[in-house]
């Protein structure tokens, strides 16, 4: 609740301080046309048609189920990541042999690359909806579950020993000592997760399936399509970065000043 | 309070008009007669068909002309021989390079105006007048920017050697007139882009004090109830990212009139401008009248680059309204601000708290948007007649209540260019 009211309190000064990253995006396009005016319309469409071709998706109706399959097979496997990686992450951070043991593990997982996992996935799940999820699920994880284990291992001993010497009541011990500082640890690992789970999706449904933005990517590509390609691309990178600054990054402020001023007398 | 440090070794004090006690004398007066005047004979060029006087380029270029490299770069000369002395606490100039200053202004009015009727010879002393205005200006303070141990101002070089390049450049394609893509209008509208940095660049330095000034004042206030002590402070970096912003537009606007790419430059600059105003978000402090000034010139500049953006990106036909949202808002309302700032200081007097600084404000705002609703479909011809009319009387306002204090010595004692006195 409280995170709430502090959300809401800064949104006003977090959305104008937003004009900075504004900014760039549109030097950003500003280069893009640039490009395009160099290269030609076939190599590289400029932002203005590229825009008027999304615009068109959007209206003629293509682009939403193709972004609402994208976005289910996504946010499944991103859900089984966080909860599994974190559950498994804190219990390994809880346990000093665990955690030990769990390291090379995860750096495994994080070393295999997610396209060998999707080729993995074809043959065990076919073109259904499940190799998109288990690939996301499977380069999401580590991530997650790396978060987790350290928000665990990093837990200020003194602080337990001064919730044991003062009899805090468990309730508290969870919600006012454990959990933000977990969560602080927690939250900016699912962030990353997110955002790796957003491109992962739409690499395995390139490959794999018929129907997402991925499979439209796929269609477009066959088409020499540049302008539908840039417009799909368009609208995978707009909406990640609507659901992160506007949603994401302020709550993430609030729980990483916690730990930032948790520390500074360290 | 305000100026408690700006006691400043008095200047060797020639005799003279006390008009030459110091350097923003003479060019505040130029900025605030020459400002009616000069937008009085456009309106009447306008409304009237009455002739201008006739140069290279027609009535367009001497419009540009005489606001940018006339009125602008007189309150820039002002404001640079009065402020950098006290920014880098060095003492002010003499009067003589003041007479001389004023005189090649002077000599650029005259020689441009006539240059249609006299021909190349009087538009090459035109030149030479503009470009030794300017290079008169680096001259003197260049060393004392240089000398500063940061070097915290020498961006005020830059900005003068950027404006040098745009008068050469302006000057060396009205000579290549004939010449199959000569185009010394886009010279002028460089200019522009330049002093909107310059801009940012003063105001940065001028609204620390301002800002800040009101602040205190606030928390002084007991009837506020104001107890923390917020304070201002004009960030670098997001101020170098809209001056990076500008000077990109700028420069592919110089290159490339009318691309898209500077369109896109265009809309980045206004955000960066708008992420400026960042800092500015102080609380009530912001609406005295001194912080809000300076904060509507950065309003009305993100307005002008966001309305030259989507002009160009939208291939829209209000582009000329949000370059006058620039140049006769952003700039108008930023050269009336620090004529009331600095003419005041450095005439020893505290601000001035009187209504007409406002009602001037106002009235360069009105006229503004007045300017810009002249691109709306169906605007009616008399909307720019009175857009005209109300910038130009800010600045008669202003030279109405300010030319007696510049034309008379000063009432404490100083005898130059310092601020309010502590006896």
């Amino acid at each position: 609740m409280s995170l709430l009211r502090a959300w809401l309190a800064g949104l006003p000064a977090y959305l104008w301080s937003g004009w900075g990253a504004v900014a760039s995006l549109l030097l950003l396009l500003a280069a893009w046309e640039g490009a395009s005016a160099h290269y030609g319309a076939l190599i590289l469409p400029d932002p203005a048609s590229t825009f008027a071709t999304l615009h068109r998706l959007i209206d003629s109706g293509a682009a939403w189920p193709e972004l609402a399959v994208t976005a289910r097979r996504a946010l499944a496997g991103l859900a089984l990541a966080v909860a599994t990686g974190s559950l498994l992450g804190l219990a390994a951070g809880v346990s000093m042999t665990a955690s030990m043991m769990s390291r090379p593990l995860v750096t495994v997982l994080l070393g295999t690359p997610p396209i060998a996992w999707l080729v993995l996935a074809m043959l065990w799940f076919g073109a259904d909806d499940g190799t998109p999820v288990f690939t996301v699920f499977i380069a999401c994880f580590p991530i997650v579950f790396v978060g987790a284990l350290q928000g665990a291992r990093t837990l200020d001993h003194h602080l337990k020993d001064m919730a044991r010497v003062f009899r805090l009541p468990l309730a508290m011990k969870l919600f006012d000592l454990y959990l933000p500082h977990v969560v602080s640890y927690l939250f900016p690992a699912w962030i990353t997760a997110l955002g790796t789970s957003w491109k992962v999706v739409v690499m395995a449904e390139l490959l794999s399936s018929a129907d997402g933005v991925g499979a439209a990517l796929a269609v477009s590509r066959s088409h020499l399509d540049t302008a539908a390609t840039l417009a799909w691309i368009g609208a995978v990178v707009g909406l990640l970065l609507l659901v992160e600054y506007l949603l994401l990054e302020p709550v993430k402020r609030d729980v990483e000043r916690w730990r930032e001023v948790g520390h500074e007398p360290a | 309070m305000l100026s408690a440090t700006l006691h400043r070794i008095c200047p060797p004090s020639d005799s003279g008009h006390p008009l030459w006690l110091c350097g923003f004398r003479p060019f505040f007066l130029f900025a605030a007669l020459s400002a009616p005047l000069f937008i009085g004979l456009w309106i009447a060029f306008l409304a009237f068909g009455l002739p201008l006087p006739a140069v290279a380029g027609g009535p367009f270029v001497w419009h540009a002309h005489e606001l940018i490299f006339g009125v602008a770069l007189a309150a820039v000369a002002g404001f640079a021989l009065t402020a950098i002395p006290e920014f880098t606490v060095t003492p002010a100039f003499g009067q003589a390079a003041t007479r001389r200053l004023a005189a090649l202004w002077l000599a650029g009015r005259i020689a441009f105006w006539s240059s249609g009727l006299l021909g190349a010879p009087v538009l090459a002393v035109s030149a030479a007048a503009h470009l030794g205005l300017l290079g008169s200006l680096a001259w003197l303070l260049a060393p004392r920017l240089r000398r500063d141990p940061e070097r915290r101002h020498l961006a005020f070089l830059w900005a003068l050697a950027a404006l040098a390049a745009c008068v050469a450049g302006f000057y060396a394609e009205t000579f290549l007139d004939a010449h199959p893509g000569a185009n010394p209008a886009r010279w002028l509208h460089a200019a522009l882009g330049v002093l909107m940095m310059l801009i940012v660049v003063a105001m940065s330095r001028i609204s620390m004090r301002i800002v800040n000034a009101a602040l205190e004042e606030r928390a002084a206030d007991p009837a506020t109830g104001v107890t923390t002590n917020i304070e201002y402070r004009a960030r670098p970096p997001r101020r170098n990212l809209a001056i990076f912003c500008i000077g990109l537009t700028t420069l592919a606007e110089l290159v490339a009139p009318g691309a898209r790419i500077g369109g896109w430059l265009a809309l980045a600059a206004a955000a960066a401008l708008l992420n400026l105003l960042n800092d500015w978000h102080v609380g009530r402090a912001l609406f005295r009248r001194w912080p809000l000034i300076l904060y509507g010139v950065y309003v009305l500049m993100a307005a002008g680059y966001a309305l030259m953006g989507a002009a160009l990106v939208l291939d829209g036909g209000f582009f000329s309204a949000g370059r006058h949202l620039a140049a006769v808002g952003a700039m108008g309302l930023a050269i009336y601000a620090v004529l009331c700032i600095a003419g005041r200081m450095h005439c020893g007097l505290p601000l001035d708290e009187r209504p007409w600084v406002p009602i001037g404000a106002w009235l360069i705002v009105a006229g503004t948007l007045l300017r810009a609703a002249t691109a709306l479909p169906g605007a009616p011809a008399a909307l720019l007649a009175l857009s005209g009319l109300l910038w130009s009387a800010a600045f008669a306002i202003y030279a109405w209540r300010m030319a007696p204090l510049f034309l008379a010595s000063r009432a404490d004692g100083g005898s130059g260019c310092e601020g309010i006195l502590i006896h």
